[in-house]
């Protein structure tokens, strides 16, 4: 193997493609970061050679036969091998696609969003750590691997969040995220284990595969299906370990937009597809999963409908649609939860991304004074979002339409008609609270001209920066028009994504045909929702208060997220600090310190004993010597 | 190829000696020319030792063997020569009109170990180990006036010969039961009687020169007051080259006992266990740099005789790996010695305060290397450590594995009370920056280099290893 690699091009593309970001990550470390302009210009070329190669990847495999697998020893212990390589089937080649695009576009949008920032070299260089561990992660062939990259997707991410570490609210809501998604990395690693231990591997491919039905009890799958899903809540920020990711919005918008909608996040929906027969084995456990998947999507709409920070509408929906997609993979369809991730991941990011412009311009995050200060006036990032918001609410023929629509179908063909339900009440609840953050910055009730200084003010004087920021928007501009493109197209490929995906042999989800009368019911429900929006705050002389704004009690529930900080504060002050903190830290001072001191000083004791036999007489010296030998003599004769 | 072809690096060091046996007769004392002819001469020994690392045969009777294990070691030895030299940029420690007299010393003790790996028969064993001690007997007190130097030079004189009077006894036996000296032939003889007390005796008495060497327990008592008393430069080779020469005689000897005496290795690793727990519980209350890294060496001996008393051949390879991970780590913190004490005195540890201002690099170089002798990951000690624990494994001596842990644990904390001096500490008034010269820079990064690369990336060098390993077997 290692003789041929360069002759391989799918492994060379791989191998480029997924190393090239870290290698930009350490140049910028180790050498340019005082050199903002290079710093940039390594990360940005390392991630078109990646987008070029994950591109190039996905379209030489659009017709594969069976999953190419390439992997080299990496730790050997015993019986047991540690493989560390590539795995390239349809999900790895779609994820390693979706990631490359939007890390791309990304990075081509923060040249802008970012520029003049005192870390922007330092950005970047976070920017490739991610790119790099997201990468390897979407297509590493083991579980091991998969989940050392997880916690370095994490890593890049608490990193990110807490960019702005003079803030104090940046780094304490990185701290929340590193250690919220820890607490599900930790089932997710105990589930792990289990499965190593009783099945003895974790190859994708193999734990994919009927054998792990004969090897595991199906008690045991059961339990270690739930562990390992531990991972995916903490990740995907599913219900109970919810309020990181709205907190996570203090990172810059672009981050955002990357890693809290598009793909770090996604990446626990991604695991559960990655290994979705694994989980299939086991009924109950798939249960759980569809209930925490609506309950997550749920809470998290009702939070979207009463905020007035922009970011975190949508990151609230970012939540609500990974539950979403969660609902659809755990409801049976593979096919319907992946393309969900997909389309959303274009949605999504666009959306982040043109509020990004928004913050940018007004300096707020608060849509009602986006909206009068005359938000509407940028035009293309506000046809984009809208274009994009009529997408995750599913409006026909965007991209979001056709996979909701997918997932909804597979929802339908569950017996119990309660999660059809619940999954309708949701795309009503996302249509609504989607067009009230669109209608208020559209239709502001009042608008003030506070044009800002770049635009008009300084135009005569500074005719250079006028120049250069117009250049900054253009900069932004565009990744915003391909991924506005990418969300009107892309719903038109969902037949020949089905059929690279899933291949000929259907699965259980697209279940559309059978219910003629589902789309016409989920679309009926987005345009009511959306029109109770306009109603509320599109039409002229709206009171712009939403009907859950006018029952205070509901607004707070809503506004304080479940009280579900409240609860993990409580929590931690009482259990966790209270109880275990306090008798660790007694059992640590009294017992653990106190027997290290006391073999410390014994230890030290016993050196300046022996140093006395170290004195200078060297006849002394000479006896010991000749004393030792005899008796190691001696002791030959007994 | 003609005979003398094998000899030619033990030929090259034997002119180099000439060379500087004629600087010395020169009047006029030249510190710069002497340093850049020693560097020159020492830089084109490595090449040559290297180049001749794949030669075969044998020389002289059949009492010299040239092959891998022999090769490599002299590659070593030469390696640790040259770097040795390259500290002698300030050569403080010695009056200015002894420098060729150092240098000729130094290379003929270098001469004198490269034909002690090489030889296959015991007198021949005997004089090459000689000719390098009195060269190191010299060496020692040539230490500019501090008067410990002269003690220092006597005490390493009497243990010497002492160690030497036991060897000379334990190979009369040798020869007593096997009736000959060639270790060819004594290897067919010997393990069958290893069980007779003549011949374990014998042995065990022999090894004891090199214990001597090695600073084994309990022939270690001139370690500390040699280390402490002989100039840095002067330390740094009696640690680093001459452990190097010790550990391939001691493998080549016991080898000797085709690995079937219970006994000897119970001995071997008594010693073992002796010399680590003593070197590093002394070690701990230690002041001066010198003595703290004497005691070290003392139970890195230990450490090493772990491989050597496993007896087979990934044993014999890890302990080949020790000795030049130790070789590298020691030089790397002599070279900080040297260059923090640059006027040839001895250091305190507590001198090596607000090091990291001082010289970051220094202090950078001096902190890998003393976790790499604690065997912290990824450096090269920690591989060494790692290769010979699981050759005593592989033996299932696990309690000695355990013993040994415990000790590296310990060893720690001697170890980073360095670290803590060079990086915590900050010292009672400023003291200027050092001045490192660009050669001492790249000297230090190299070194760096090695630990890491080596450390994360063992697999090369242990195959050099295991080959040479192959020859003793």
């Amino acid at each position: 193997m290692t003789s041929s690699w360069f002759q391989d091009p799918t492994l060379l593309a791989a191998m480029l493609g997924a190393l090239l970001p870290f290698v930009s990550f350490v140049l910028i470390m180790v050498f340019t970061r005082p050199y903002p302009k290079v710093s940039a210009a390594i990360s940005v070329a390392s991630i078109s050679v990646s987008l070029v190669c994950a591109i190039f990847l996905l379209s030489s495999h659009w017709h594969l036969e069976h999953p190419i697998q390439y992997a080299g020893k990496w730790l050997i212990s015993g019986e047991m091998y540690i493989p560390f390589g590539f795995l390239l089937d349809e999900l790895s080649l779609l994820m390693l696609t979706i990631v490359a695009v939007i890390s791309f576009l990304v990075q081509v949008y923060s040249l802008g969003y970012m520029a003049g920032d005192p870390g922007f070299a330092r950005y970047y260089a976070f920017q490739s750590l991610f790119a790099w561990a997201m990468m390897t992660m979407s297509i590493a062939p083991t579980m091991l691997q998969f989940y050392i990259f997880w916690e370095l997707v994490g890593l890049a991410s608490y990193l990110l969040i807490g960019f702005y570490y003079e803030k104090f609210s940046a780094s304490e809501a990185g701290k929340k995220a590193f250690v919220m998604t820890r607490a599900g990395d930790i089932a997710f690693f105990l589930g792990l284990l289990l499965v190593l231990l009783n099945f003895g591997n974790l190859n994708v491919l193999d734990m994919n595969s009927v054998d792990v039905t004969a090897r595991m009890s199906p008690g045991l799958i059961t339990l270690s299906a739930l562990l390992v899903f531990g991972g995916v809540i903490g990740k995907s920020a599913q219900f109970p370990l919810i309020t990181w990711l709205p907190d996570a919005m203090e990172g810059p918008t672009p981050v955002s937009a990357l890693l809290h909608s598009a793909t770090m996040v996604a990446a626990g929906v991604y695991m559960f597809a990655r290994i979705f027969p694994f989980y299939s084995n086991s009924a109950s456990a798939m249960a759980v999963f569809l209930a925490i998947g609506t309950i997550t999507m749920l809470l998290a709409s009702t939070m979207a409908m009463v905020t007035r920070d922009i970011k975190q509408v949508w990151a609230y929906s970012t939540v609500s649609q990974l539950g979403f997609m969660v609902m659809g993979l755990a409801a049976g369809s593979y096919f319907a939860g992946v393309f969900h991730l997909t389309t959303h991941a274009g949605f999504k990011a666009l959306l982040f991304l043109c509020s990004g412009v928004f913050i940018h311009e007004y300096e707020t995050n608060d849509m009602f004074e986006m909206g009068r200060q005359g938000g509407r006036g940028l035009k293309i990032p506000m046809v984009c979002m809208t274009i994009a918001a009529a997408a995750l609410s599913g409006i026909p023929f965007l991209s979001g339409y056709f996979s909701k629509e997918a997932i909804m179908g597979a929802l339908a063909n569950m017996h119990n008609p309660i999660w059809l339900v619940a999954g309708l009440l949701g795309a009503f609840l996302t249509a609504y609270y989607s067009f009230r953050l669109i209608f208020i910055i559209l239709f502001p009730s009042k608008i003030e001209k506070v044009h800002h200084a770049e635009h008009g003010g300084h135009a005569s004087g500074h005719g250079h920066d006028a120049h250069h920021h117009a250049g900054l928007y253009w900069v932004m501009a565009w990744p915003l028009i391909i991924l506005a493109t990418v969300t009107v197209v892309l719903g038109f490929f969902q037949t020949p994504l089905e059929n690279f995906l899933v291949g000929g042999h259907h699965g259980s989800g697209h279940g559309g045909g059978h219910h003629a009368w589902l789309p016409w019911v989920a679309v009926g429900l987005a345009v009511s929702g959306i029109g109770l929006a306009f109603l509320e705050f599109g039409r002229k002389g709206a009171s712009q208060v939403g009907f859950v704004e006018r029952v205070e009690p509901v607004r707070a529930l809503f506004a304080e997220r479940w009280y579900m900080d409240h609860f993990y504060r409580l929590f931690l002050d009482y259990v966790i600090y209270g109880i275990f903190s306090n008798l660790f830290t007694r059992n640590d001072r009294r017992v653990i310190d106190g027997g290290i001191d006391g073999i410390c000083r014994a230890t030290v004791g016993g050196g300046w004993l022996l140093s006395f036999l170290q004195s200078g007489m060297l006849q002394y010296n000479l006896m010991v010597m000749f004393a030792v030998l005899a008796l190691v003599a001696l002791y030959f004769f007994f | 190829m003609k005979l003398w072809m094998l000899f030619i690096p033990e030929l090259y060091f034997l002119l180099t000696a000439a060379a500087f046996f004629g600087l010395a007769m020169l009047a006029r004392p030249n510190p710069r020319r002497d340093y850049f002819a020693a560097l020159f001469l020492g830089g084109v020994g490595v090449v040559v030792a290297l180049a001749c690392v794949k030669l075969e045969g044998t020389l002289f009777f059949e009492a010299y063997r040239v092959d891998l294990f022999s090769q490599v070691f002299k590659a070593m030895l030469s390696m640790g020569f040259f770097l040795v030299v390259c500290l002698c940029t300030e050569l403080n420690g010695i009056e200015e009109r002894h420098h060729p007299e150092f240098y000729l010393f130094l290379t003929t003790c270098t001469l004198a170990m490269m034909m002690l790996v090489s030889s296959v028969e015991l007198l021949t064993i005997y004089v090459a180990l000689e000719l390098s001690s009195y060269s190191l007997y010299i060496l020692v007190p040539l230490r500019r006036g501090h008067g410990i130097d002269v003690e220092a030079g006597i005490k390493y004189l009497m243990v010497g010969a002492s160690a030497s009077a036991v060897m000379l006894f334990g190979l009369s036996y040798i020869f007593g039961v096997t009736h000959t000296t060639y270790v060819v032939e004594i290897i067919q003889v010997l393990p069958s009687i290893i069980t007779t007390p003549a011949a374990i005796v014998g042995l065990l008495l022999t090894l004891c020169g090199f214990f001597f060497k090695l600073a084994v327990f309990p022939f270690h008592f001139w370690a500390p007051d040699v280390y402490q008393g002989a100039a840095n430069q002067v330390t740094a080779y009696i640690a680093t080259a001459s452990k190097v020469a010790a550990v391939a005689i001691i493998m080549r000897m016991v080898a000797l006992s085709g690995g079937t005496s219970a006994y000897l290795v119970d001995v071997l690793v008594t010693l073992s266990i002796a010399s680590m727990t003593l070197g590093n519980l002394v070690a701990i209350v230690q002041k001066d740099m010198k003595r703290l890294l004497a005691y070290s060496s003392i139970s890195h001996a230990g450490y090493v005789l772990i491989g050597i008393l496993s007896m087979n051949t990934t044993g014999y390879a890890s302990a080949i790996f020790y000795a030049l991970a130790y070789l590298v780590m020691n030089l790397c913190c002599f070279l900080v010695v040297v260059k923090v004490a640059h006027d040839g005195s001895d250091l305190k540890i507590a001198q090596l305060a607000g090091l990291h201002r001082r010289s970051p690099l220094l202090a950078m170089t001096l902190m890998l290397a003393v976790f790499g002798l604690a065997g912290i990951p990824p450096t090269i000690g920690f591989t060494g450590k790692f290769l010979v624990f699981t050759a005593a494994m592989e033996q299932g001596y696990i309690a000695l594995v355990i013993i040994a842990m415990i000790n590296a644990t310990i060893s720690l904390y001697y170890y980073i009370l360095v670290v803590k001096a060079a990086y915590l500490l900050e010292p009672d008034e400023e003291l200027p920056r050092l001045a490192v010269s660009m050669p001492t820079k790249v000297l230090a990064g190299v070194l760096v280099t090695i630990m890491v690369v080596f450390g994360v990336f063992p697999h090369h060098l242990l195959e050099v290893a295991l080959a040479a390993a192959r020859v003793l077997m």
